[in-house]
């Protein structure tokens, strides 16, 4: 422990940078974009607030107290701070470190502990072992929900969470992971050669999303590679506090894609490139910094990808229809590509783009936020629903499984009649067979 | 220390979730914007009325606490800060707007409205609430008039007094005073609403604001000048006066500004040049073409490197709410920025400039200045290291003897920030004395028992009051 960087009441194993901390001048420009302190209009449940409670564990003021640990999961993590903070303070990431100290500190019961080695352990590093627990029952059946039930007083999750859960799950198709060959070849004038990284849940949930991609990317003059051995990006695991597992994981990935020789690593979920994106800063004790920024320079979401290399339209279908964006938090916040969905959005035969107010506004979804405070969470979405049914768009299109999800549920618990697809999803209706 | 009890009652008189008297809540709800001062206070409440307001006092005086009124806590001066603990009492739920009177022409709003909230209400009706502090997305009217802020806009437009045209509040000795109203004129005794603006929430609790609303400008030139050096950007400012235009914005920011802002928005500001300055004049359009065309006569005659004119509104507007972020920018470079509010007369603008430069470097400093340069208002910022106590102690010593020189030509110490805890000393430098006996005396008359924001203004030669203070946890069980 140096004396420029004291933890004070932390512990010293991934605790918040104390000049990241430092950093926070306190001019409340954050406040405003914080989805908690729009609902709580409390400063500890703000970005500014969640800094100083930080700093004060940092400075001895105060130990890491229940409070502590309660603002570290009620934060959305969605990192609207980040991209309203003039000084460069990321309030969301240090409570994402707290989330780990909190599991330091507050040890799980057995219960907690037994959830965290079932699904973070060994669930989500294991594709083979999630998708036969996915078949021939439906997901949440083994993926360990019957479990959760019984144990979802210790996980404090809301009452209404089951309901939810179950409610928010699409019609479940085989996952695309085993269907996907290794290499879709480049159609018409070959652009390159890129690696698709198919995250968990898309596989899993939303395997005709990624479908549409690799058919985008194929169409657009790529080969895609997609190695069947990828395992989680780790961001469930980042988001529950379990940094060790996500660091594992994360050199997994990083010396499977490293020995495939692409221009670039592409991703249609925002959630993993996000977290794709941050394995620099989570390995930077312990990776080759060459290694670690040559993947980090690969990574692409794919929107960014397309808007990067010009989306070739010559051929495509009319697709004529009204959409409005939301943008997901992991992409606008966490890695700030909001004009690039945008960009394709306009560019695809057809289709009218019709601006929501607060397109940036989270969801409400938030991985496991939204279960374990559902209250909270409808409020959230309401909101977003509001802005995106004044559009009057036709189609509320995302691009985030998450966010997806969630508006799914949404528009179909509310019955407000709006399509909701994931931007590959619309450019897959326009590319032709 | 406050009891159990009279935590029940307030929780009893506001409702359970407008009190909080947790240690983590009351660590945050300790500190504003202002670098180095924080101290809890003992209880926080949120009236939601003036009616609880009142309440709430009630059991402050019962209870012998100090009351320190906050807004959101984006003052730099240290005005909200708790220095004798006591309660904090919150007026950000209170924000309802009452009233846009279009026939009168004013706006009525609860004090704990946001400024930005409050101008985008009137704008949907065609009108117009010029006051705009760079922190307008979140600070809050009672906080604009307890400081009487400026803005972007004051040098045409004026700051928040000008717009004041009614308050209401609640005194220390729990009665309500109504001061002013819709009239346009009014000089019925004393004038206690201007008394109440600036007052820093040290002579009663501002609960609900009337202002002025004009009608908005029909056109708007926004030009962007860039300069090789600081002193020639001063003296543009100075130039641009003296021909008698006055643009509604003249706003300023040097190299070490322009970069912190430019990692932050991504705008292709230029790096490389010494000053910027953003000019927009409005009005009239053909008053406005005019006025647009002299002013790059003037740039031009001064020996601007550069001068663009923004394309359209919305160039306008990113480079306007890009120059807002210049303080909470600057503090991406160094843990601590130290900033202050020195003001001059506008003549004086390039000579503060070259005296700026030379005590940054006498000291030894790391200095970056934006600022309303058009009201001779400059924040001269020093990025440094709250831990590094000879850097603090040189950074002290600039300001000082900075202010020495700023006080000789007939400038003031705060423009805009007001005095708080932080600039104690520097006031009696300026007004004297005899100038603090009487503001004391105003003080005394208004809160005989000192309970409002005690610490604040002048000195009361209590040790609980010095500038700096850092304070544990204490609430008694
Ligand atoms: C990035 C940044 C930019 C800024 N730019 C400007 C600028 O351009 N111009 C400018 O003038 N200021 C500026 N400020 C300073 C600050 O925003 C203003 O002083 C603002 O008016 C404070 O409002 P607040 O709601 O945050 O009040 P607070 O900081 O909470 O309180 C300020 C003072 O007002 C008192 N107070 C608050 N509400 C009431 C009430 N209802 N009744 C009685 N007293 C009350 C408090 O006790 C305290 O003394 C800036 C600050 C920041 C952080
Ligand atoms: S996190 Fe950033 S925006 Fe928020 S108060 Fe701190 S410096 Fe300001
Ligand atoms: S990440 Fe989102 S919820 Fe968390 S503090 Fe930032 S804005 Fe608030």
């Amino acid at each position: 422990m140096s004396a420029s960087d004291p933890k004070g009441n932390f512990k010293p194993q991934d605790a918040p940078r104390y000049d990241d901390v430092l950093q926070c001048m306190r001019c409340g420009f954050c406040l405003p974009t914080c989805p908690t302190y729009a609902l709580t209009g409390r400063e500890r449940s703000s970005p500014r607030g969640r800094v100083a409670l930080a700093r004060a564990v940092a400075e001895e003021k105060l130990e890491f107290t229940e409070a502590v640990k309660e603002e570290a999961f009620f934060c959305l993590d969605c990192r609207a701070c980040t991209t309203a903070c003039p000084s460069g303070v990321r309030a969301g990431e240090v409570m994402e470190i707290c989330r780990s100290q909190a599991h330091a500190f507050y040890p799980l019961g057995k219960a907690g502990k037994a959830f965290r080695e079932f699904i973070l352990r060994k669930m989500l590093p294991s594709p083979e072992l999630m998708e036969t627990s996915m078949l021939p029952t439906r997901l949440y059946q083994r993926l360990g929900i019957q479990w959760l039930v019984r144990h979802s007083k210790v996980l404090k999750l809301a009452p209404e969470w089951m309901a939810k859960a179950e409610g928010m799950l699409p019609d479940l198709e085989k996952p695309l992971r085993t269907q996907l060959p290794e290499v879709v070849p480049a159609r018409g004038e070959k652009r390159g050669r890129v690696a698709f990284f198919l995250g968990c849940v898309m596989t899993l949930m939303y395997p005709g999303v990624s479908r549409q991609t690799v058919r985008v990317l194929a169409h657009q003059g790529f080969d895609v590679v997609t190695p069947a051995q990828a395992k989680c990006c780790g961001a469930p695991h980042l988001s529950e506090g379990d940094r060790e597992t996500a660091r594992s994981l994360a050199r997994f990935n990083i010396d499977l894609f490293l020995s495939h020789d692409v221009d670039a690593i592409v991703t249609d979920c925002a959630g993993c490139g996000a977290a794709l994106k941050e394995y620099e800063e989570i390995l930077e004790e312990i990776e080759d910094h060459d290694r670690l920024a040559l993947f980090r320079s690969k990574i692409r979401d794919i929107s960014e990808f397309l808007a990067e290399k010009g989306l070739r339209t010559e051929g495509m279908r009319q697709v004529k229809t009204t959409v409005t964006y939301h943008e997901p938090c992991h992409l606008c916040h966490a890695q700030g590509i909001s004009s690039q969905p945008r960009e394709i959005l306009r560019r695809i035969p057809g289709v009218e783009l019709r601006e929501m107010s607060e397109s940036s506004w989270c969801c409400g979804s938030a991985a496991t936020w939204g279960l374990k405070y559902s209250e909270e969470s409808r409020q959230v979405l309401e909101r977003k629903l509001g802005n995106a049914r004044q559009t009057g768009a036709e189609i509320l299109v995302t691009a985030n499984p998450g966010c997806q999800l969630q508006l799914a549920w949404g528009v179909r618990e509310t019955g407000q009649k709006q399509e909701v697809l994931h931007l590959m999803e619309l450019l897959g209706r326009a590319i032709p067979d | 220390m406050i009891s159990k009890a009279a935590i029940a009652h307030l929780q009893e008189k506001l409702g359970e979730k407008n009190v909080y008297h947790e240690k983590e809540d009351l660590l945050v709800l300790g500190y504003d914007s202002t670098p180095g001062v924080h101290h809890l206070p003992e209880v926080v409440v949120y009236p939601t009325s003036t009616d609880e307001v009142i309440a709430a006092m009630e059991i402050a005086r019962r209870e012998g606490l100090a009351v320190t009124p906050r807004g959101s806590g984006t003052g730099l001066s240290g005005g909200s800060v708790p220095v004798k603990g006591g309660m904090v009492l919150c007026l950000t739920r209170m924000n309802r707007i009452v009233e846009v009177d279009e026939e009168n022409l004013t706006a009525t709003a609860e004090a704990g409205v946001v400024t930005l909230d409050l101008f985008n209400a009137v704008a949907a009706k065609g009108l117009f609430y010029p006051p705009d502090p760079g922190s307008q997305k979140i600070s809050t009217l009672g906080g604009n008039v307890a400081e009487n802020a400026g803005g972007l806009r004051g040098l045409k437009y004026g700051v928040t007094r000008d717009y004041v045209m009614a308050l209401k509040g609640v005194l220390a000795d729990l009665s309500v005073v109504s001061t002013g109203g819709k009239s346009v004129k009014d000089v019925a005794g004393y004038g206690f609403k201007d008394l109440l603006v600036g007052s820093e929430g040290t002579l009663g609790i501002v609960t609900e604001i009337t202002v002025k609303l004009i009608p908005p400008p029909q056109a708007k030139r926004t030009i962007l000048a860039y300069f090789g050096d600081v002193r020639t950007a001063g003296e543009a400012v100075s130039r641009i006066i003296a021909a008698k235009i006055i643009p509604s914005t003249m706003e300023i920011m040097d190299r070490a500004t322009i970069n912190c802002v430019e990692d932050y928005v991504k705008i292709g500001l230029p790096r490389h040049m010494a000053a910027l300055l953003l000019i927009e004049v409005d009005g009239h359009p053909a008053p406005v073409a005019e006025e647009a065309e002299a002013v790059r006569r003037v740039l031009e005659q001064v020996g601007a490197a550069e001068i663009h004119v923004a394309e359209n509104a919305g160039e306008a507007a990113s480079l306007a709410a890009a120059r807002r972020t210049a303080l909470s920018a600057l503090a991406r470079v160094s843990p601590t920025t130290l900033l202050e509010d020195a003001t001059v007369p506008r003549s004086r603008l390039a000579e503060t400039f070259a005296e700026i430069e030379r005590l940054a470097d006498k000291y030894r400093l790391k200095v970056g200045t934006f600022g309303h340069a058009g009201d001779g208002n400059l924040h001269p910022t020093v990025l440094c290291d709250e831990r590094n106590e000879d850097e603090m102690k040189r950074a002290h010593d600039f300001y000082f003897e900075l202010y020495d020189q700023v006080l000789a030509w007939g400038g003031t110490v705060s423009g805009e920030h007001g005095i708080g805890m932080a600039k104690k000393e520097y006031l009696a430098r300026q007004i004297g004395e005899g100038g603090v006996r009487v503001m004391k005396r105003i003080k005394r008359s208004f809160d005989p028992d000192g309970i409002f924001n005690p610490g604040k203004i002048f000195d009361e030669g209590d040790s609980s009051t010095r500038p700096h203070v850092e304070e544990g946890f204490r609430v008694s069980e």
